[in-house]
């Protein structure tokens, strides 16, 4: 997996963290900073989270602030969004993003409503934090990419960072963030590590980033997906093709400023995401592409690479058919310059 | 050899048929059994199946409307068939491309013709993408002349831009003459500019000292060799047309190796946003200072005879075995064969007048964040190695001594190494950043 190292523009001191640690890192600034801030989720105290995300955090700042929920994602789903409504800054932690369709009632019709419904009386300061995605063995329960689903309701904020510091940054800026957030982390990026500034700092929840520059295609990625864009990209560039990756960041709101300049530069767009491909994130991304003014330097067909249609499959070598790898962004990038689409 | 693709009857009274549209550009591989183009008749569309596995060469256009039996196109049967023609002409540049590339047995298409002044919105039937109809649209291009470059004959941007270089400066001509002298491959290319005065051949020694994996491209710019000077002696225009080639022959990421005045005009595309230089070199390069030597022009493009001309291209190099026996014997011999010389009167006058060099690429490579050398031999006495001086100190600067203003001549390994190096750190350096 390519190393990502962002440009860092801070003074503090700068260490290397895996992705969870990362987390966990923000979470112990956000519970030391703001006594309002507390966790919640299923095995997130004694046992340290299903991930090991969470690890001792129950013993540094109790079990008050540190709650072990019942198997019950609706009840302590509930609990939060009655909590924030209240002026607490809770964090609930699925333990598989999957689990949220328990939730949904408490996340769609509740957290992401309610300042709508009582007239900006109130808001929602809540973060789900949602292990997800493919790769684990974990079959079609357990592996799901699910960030189209909540980017389509107004109301909801939802973020999927890809390295170490932007986990960190942008998880510290949503427990900021008035309004309710789905913060999607990549199972599989958990045990990468990257450069983590120390203490306290934020990232925008609305912008976008450029990985690497290129000229000849833009690739939109997020997530894990960025380093498999990464890694096609270096591939291409001894073909002489020079792709210029995109991590998006954030879902809901898409930083369409940044989509557009790069595509203007490149002229050609490739979405890629591991969610099944139909109405995903790229379709989303393609279609907002096709309405600007950004349609006039197209020079090629916008293409969606996306999971398959199909539940995550358990066997190990349809599972990694059924999302995205990056042979399959390399071949879609050629399809693109050699005009085959 | 060649089979002749029939205007088919399809229809019991048909007399005439109409092509609706060609599923395969000109010099499109195509499959017996494909479908290979449209006919429209008074009742009717049809598509019509390729009679061969080949080469496509059109001589009916989308709309012409014939009578059955037509020869609307030819399939040839082998590659070389098909390039033995097309490179016949390009070894003819005085000739026009549209009459004989295109020119099969039978019937000859109208040339494609730039509509000045009056964009017309494309009909429904052309293919071509978003960015390819603006471009038309803001530069007044009819795209129903265009022939499309992309997948089933989509007119794509640089379809446009073709035209456009042909429009303007180059009309008549597609680009300029170049050969590939080596074909290497799983590496981006090298591309080489000459010198005044010189041409493409000028890097044939060089590109023996070079490693073969690499493929290398060298161009004769205009007024040299086989490429005409159609456009105005102006330096802009004439990287103009060196980039035009470069994207007409595909090349998106590459090397950049330029001498003398091809330096100067290395330098000015390096950082174009059609193309991405990975690394440049100059090699006594034009552009850095004010003065140069005049009566070396002078002398040279006057000399009619060996006698006359061997003592001005003494003063290219240090010692004058490095240019080799037959170097003054073969430029005079181009000059005989190739309109060549009054182009290079106008090229001096225009780009060099009294002595001076009246461009500058300081400026260009003061902002440049590629890997960069600029090499001279202290010796030259065409252009003198101070005008190194003072350059950003990122650009690496080679001094040669014993050596004079042809170090790839002179120094041939030496520079052969130096270009390596500078190409291996542009292969791993990233790509040039925007931001």
């Amino acid at each position: 997996m390519s190393t990502l190292k962002s440009v860092d523009h801070m003074d503090t001191p700068v260490r290397e963290l895996s992705f969870a640690q990362a987390i966990q890192e923000a979470l112990a600034i956000a519970l030391e900073r703001d006594e309002r801030v507390f966790l919640m989720g299923e095995d997130i105290g004694v046992y340290g989270g299903a991930f090991q995300v969470t690890g001792d955090l129950v013993q540094r700042f109790g079990e008050d602030r540190v709650m072990d929920t019942p198997i019950s994602e609706l009840g302590g789903a509930g609990v939060a969004v009655g909590a924030a409504l209240t002026g607490m800054r809770p964090v609930f932690e699925f333990q598989f993003s999957d689990f949220c369709s328990l939730a949904m009632e408490q996340i769609v019709n509740q957290a992401a409503k309610l300042r709508y419904m009582l007239g900006g009386a109130v808001s929602v300061p809540l973060v789900f934090r949602m292990p997800t995605g493919s790769g684990t063995g974990a079959a079609a329960q357990h592996s799901q990419s699910l960030e189209a689903w909540f980017a389509h309701v107004p109301g909801l904020k939802v973020v999927e960072p890809s390295t170490p510091q932007d986990a960190k940054g942008l998880l510290l800026a949503a427990i900021a963030d008035p309004d309710p957030i789905l913060f999607f982390e990549h199972k599989l990026l958990y045990k990468t590590k990257g450069p983590v500034p120390e203490g306290y700092y934020t990232i925008p929840l609305d912008k976008a980033e450029v990985r690497r520059p290129g000229q000849h295609v833009t690739i939109a990625a997020s997530s894990i997906m960025t380093h498999r864009a990464l890694d096609a990209s270096d591939k291409l560039a001894s073909e002489g093709i020079e792709a210029e990756v995109l991590d998006l960041r954030s879902l809901r709101p898409l930083d369409m400023e940044a989509i557009k300049t790069s595509v203007k530069k490149t002229t050609r767009l490739l979405c890629v995401y591991e969610g099944v491909k139909t109405l995903g994130i790229g379709a989303e991304v393609s279609a907002a592409v096709a309405e600007s003014e950004a349609f006039d330097f197209l020079d090629a067909p916008i293409l969606r690479l996306g999971g398959a249609e199909t539940p995550i499959p358990y066997s190990p070598g349809l599972e990694k058919a059924a999302v995205p790898q990056v042979d399959d962004v390399v071949d879609a990038v050629r399809k693109l310059i050699r005009g085959a689409v | 050899m060649a089979t002749e693709v029939i205007l088919p009857r399809v229809d019991m009274d048909m007399e005439v048929g109409k092509i609706g549209k060609w599923f395969f550009e000109e010099g499109a591989r195509v499959e017996q059994g494909q479908p290979l183009f449209e006919i429209e008749t008074s009742k009717a569309a049809m598509e019509i199946e390729s009679p061969a596995t080949g080469l496509l060469r059109l001589v009916a256009k989308t709309g012409d409307e014939l009578p059955v039996g037509s020869v609307v196109g030819w399939i040839y049967a082998s590659d070389e068939a098909f390039q033995a023609s097309a490179t016949a002409t390009a070894e003819k540049p005085a000739q026009k491309p549209a009459e004989s590339v295109q020119q099969p047995p039978s019937q000859v298409p109208a040339p494609p013709e730039v509509v000045e002044n009056k964009a017309e919105m494309p009909g429904p039937g052309s293919r071509a993408t978003p960015l390819a109809r603006r471009l038309a649209r803001e530069r007044g291009v009819d795209l129903k002349t265009l022939s499309g470059s992309g997948p089933k004959g989509r007119i794509q941007a640089k379809d446009v831009l073709t035209v456009e270089t042909e429009s303007s400066s180059f009309a008549g001509e597609t680009s300029l003459h170049r050969l590939w002298l080596s074909r290497g491959k799983d590496a981006p290319p090298i591309v080489f500019l000459h010198g005044f005065g010189a041409d493409l051949n000028a890097w044939r020694g060089l590109a023996g000292a070079l490693s073969r994996t690499r493929p290398i491209l060298a161009l004769d710019l205009p007024g040299h060799g086989r490429s005409p000077l159609n456009g105005r002696a102006d330096l802009e225009e004439i990287a103009d047309a060196v980039e035009a080639t470069l994207v007409e022959e595909g090349l998106l990421s590459f090397h950049l190796v330029g001498h003398s005045l091809g330096g100067g005009i290395a330098a000015t595309i390096a950082q174009r946003p059609s193309i991405t230089v990975r690394s440049l070199t100059l090699i006594s390069p034009a552009g850095l200072g004010p003065d140069i030597n005049d009566a070396f022009f002078a002398g040279f493009l006057r000399a009619r005879s060996e006698e006359s001309l061997r003592p001005w291209m003494r003063l290219l190099v240090h010692d004058e075995s490095a240019l080799g026996p037959a170097l003054v014997k073969t430029t005079l011999r181009q000059r005989k064969e190739l309109p060549i010389l009054s182009s290079q009167e106008t090229l001096t006058a225009a780009l060099f007048p009294d002595g001076t060099q009246s461009f500058s690429i300081r400026r260009l490579i003061k902002d440049i964040r590629i890997p960069t050398k600029v090499i001279f031999g202290l010796d030259d006495r065409i252009i003198p190695a101070r005008h190194a001086f003072g350059l950003p100190g990122f650009v690496g600067l080679h001094l040669f001594s014993q050596v004079g203003h042809m170090p790839h001549f002179e120094v041939r390994n030496e520079i052969a190494h130096l270009i390596e190096e500078a190409a291996a750190a542009g292969d791993q350096s990233p790509a040039r950043g925007h931001q």
